[in-house]
């Protein structure tokens, strides 16, 4: 049975920054016995799948790197309403998924979820490696404390 | 009367990661003809070097979004071969049904997400769903199932956890196998309404033909349309080659025009994935899938690069049919909780599966403690690249009066036929807050 609130946290995790959605999500799960009415699911570079991860659940926090022009580190909360793509792929592939694309989908298959927000993190580095760059790795502990206050409904 | 053409997409869509098109041409005169890769290298071979041969199909996992389960199983066959550890029949199986899920979701995905808007003329397939909203309806159901299957197998619908070297760390109950074969017999009529669709619209695939040499597993004991066990084959010959010498039959080498390496076997390119599968094993596909390749009169030895789409469908019925009878099989057996024994020592061994868009080849060192000292990966995309600059070579210069849209719309389409994978590494947003 699926649950009403899912919480993903994207990217992958062997391209540093760009895995933060990942490393944020397992910090998360430490504490997942708070929320017995949440899923928190690593989506990792699931692409197109997030349509049938997010489909019909009542809320969606989705977590992922950004690059939003702003400042290295930066954690930005926002709705789909408020952004709009300006990735050159703006269409759907498999693994270049273009969330806001894959969200207006959703909603034209009829199955969006009724609250989506996003949480932006913006990279100072995306290059193969391991570890996030220490500019985000020390910002962790207020990434998932602002991300925890959307943990309800 | 010549004609001039000035193609040049840039970052191609629809496939995975950036390729790009060039074609020049001036008063009928062919300058240019290029298919180039400038995706920047990853480097994973020199990540899993010092991880222990437990957490290696964990970290190739990551190498893709779609083929992880393919990336994972081929490592963990070549981790097996090096350690030199035996598994069960129970684990065999059930390493089966989780590749077959991987097959179903990629493909259903190339098909329905990537390939269907060439055949119904919409730019991509957000604007399809208000075009053809019952057919997008099928594509997600069909997909949507292949993704609780991978779930239900695999863990997780991408990057499987519950495979490792010599087993499983958790495997389905017999309830939750039988529920899947009841949802797989469910969603037959589902993969036969998608062929008919495709069917439909099959004129929209280009009648292009180039001789090429195919290249692809084949399992003879038992005979099986392998994508698992099995040697390595090729339409250019009738002597198989065993996994351990990959490498004679990759035979990689670079190029000025792609950062990616290209391969060539018997000749100077060879094609892998969907077709090539086909050419070498159709006489093994189920009777219902024979009847699907009948219905677009695809048959063994097709050298149409754009039926490679087609050939997709017809595995998804074999698949479909073959799963079915692999669970029964599996349940008659019974589900045993398994202890996996691994006794650690030095050595080598390579490892191979056939991921959804082609062949895949890992192959890995490991000292006496099981560290990785070495890493070498081939994925079929690689394979391809090659390929698809010969037949854009055979192609153009039969198409160049068609004009300059037409001409570009049939390389691209020639391209995704062959379902690439270039990159899959990194897909972050980009985007602008509205004012």
């Amino acid at each position: 049975m699926k649950k009403e609130l899912l919480v993903a946290g994207l990217g992958n995790p062997l391209m540093s920054d760009e895995g933060i959605g990942v490393h944020i999500l397992n910090r998360l799960l430490q504490d997942s016995d708070k929320y017995p009415f949440a899923e928190f699911i690593d989506a990792g570079t699931a692409g197109i799948n997030l349509l049938h991860l997010i489909s019909n659940r009542k809320k969606v926090i989705i977590i992922d790197c950004a690059y939003m022009n702003t400042g290295p580190g930066t954690l930005k909360r926002f709705v789909p309403e408020e952004a709009e793509t300006i990735k050159k792929l703006a269409v759907q592939s498999l693994h270049e998924a273009d969330i806001l694309k894959i969200i207006e989908m959703s909603a034209l298959l009829g199955e969006k979820p009724r609250e989506i927000i996003i949480f932006g993190i913006e990279p100072q580095a995306v290059e193969p490696g391991n570890n996030i760059s220490r500019k985000l790795e020390e910002k962790m502990i207020f990434y998932v404390s602002e991300i925890s206050k959307d943990i309800r409904f | 009367m010549g004609k001039n053409l000035n193609i040049n997409v840039h970052h191609l869509t629809r496939v995975e990661g950036h390729g790009n098109i060039v074609v020049n041409a001036k008063d009928g005169r062919i300058e240019k003809i290029r298919w180039e890769v400038p995706e920047a290298p990853r480097f994973f071979e020199a990540m899993v070097r010092g991880h222990s041969y437990e957490d290696i199909q964990t970290i190739v996992s990551r190498i893709c979004g779609i083929c992880s389960i393919s990336h994972s199983l081929s490592a963990i066959k070549a981790v097996e071969n090096a350690l030199g550890i035996e598994v069960s029949e129970q684990t065999d199986m059930l390493r089966h049904l989780m590749h077959y899920s991987e097959q179903m979701q990629s493909h259903s995905l190339h098909i329905g997400y990537l390939a269907a808007p060439d055949f119904f003329g919409a730019p991509s397939v957000v604007p399809l769903v208000s075009k053809a909203i019952d057919v997008v309806k099928t594509i997600v159901r069909i997909h949507r199932i292949a993704n609780e299957w991978s779930d239900l197998v695999a863990g997780r619908t991408t990057h499987p956890v519950t495979i490792i070297p010599g087993g499983f760390t958790k495997v389905p109950t017999p309830e939750q196998l039988v529920q899947l074969q009841n949802t797989l017999k469910n969603t037959i009529k589902d993969i036969n309404t998608l062929a008919d669709v495709v069917l439909s619209v099959a004129s929209a695939l280009p009648k292009f033909e180039r001789e090429t040499e195919y290249v692809s597993l084949k399992q003879t004991n038992p005979p099986t349309y392998t994508f698992y066990h099995g040697d390595i084959a090729s339409t250019d010959t009738d002597k198989a080659m065993p996994v351990k010498n990959w490498q004679k039959v990759a035979n990689e080498y670079m190029t000025e025009q792609s950062t990616a390496k290209w391969a060539k076997w018997h000749r100077e390119s060879y094609m892998v994935g969907a077709i090539a599968r086909f050419n070498i094993n159709a006489d093994l596909l189920c009777d219902e899938a024979k009847q699907t390749a009948k219905m677009f009169s695809l048959k063994k030895g097709c050298c149409n690069p754009y039926m490679n789409t087609i050939a997709q469908l017809v595995e998804c019925v074999h698949l479909f049919h073959a799963s079915i009878k692999l669970i029964d099989r599996i349940l008659t057996k019974g589900l045993v909780s398994e202890k996996v024994k691994v006794k650690v020592r030095a050595g080598r061994g390579a490892g191979c599966t056939e991921a959804p868009r082609g062949i895949l080849f890992h192959e890995y060192e490991f000292d006496k403690n099981g560290k990785c000292l070495a890493a070498d990966m081939c994925i079929p995309t690689n394979q391809n690249h090659a390929n698809i600059q010969k037949d854009m070579e055979k192609l153009v210069p039969q198409i160049i009066d068609e004009g300059e849209d037409a001409v570009r719309q049939k390389l691209e389409m020639l391209v995704r036929a062959y379902d690439p994978c270039i990159s899959c590494s990194t897909h972050m947003l980009d985007i602008r807050f509205k004012k």
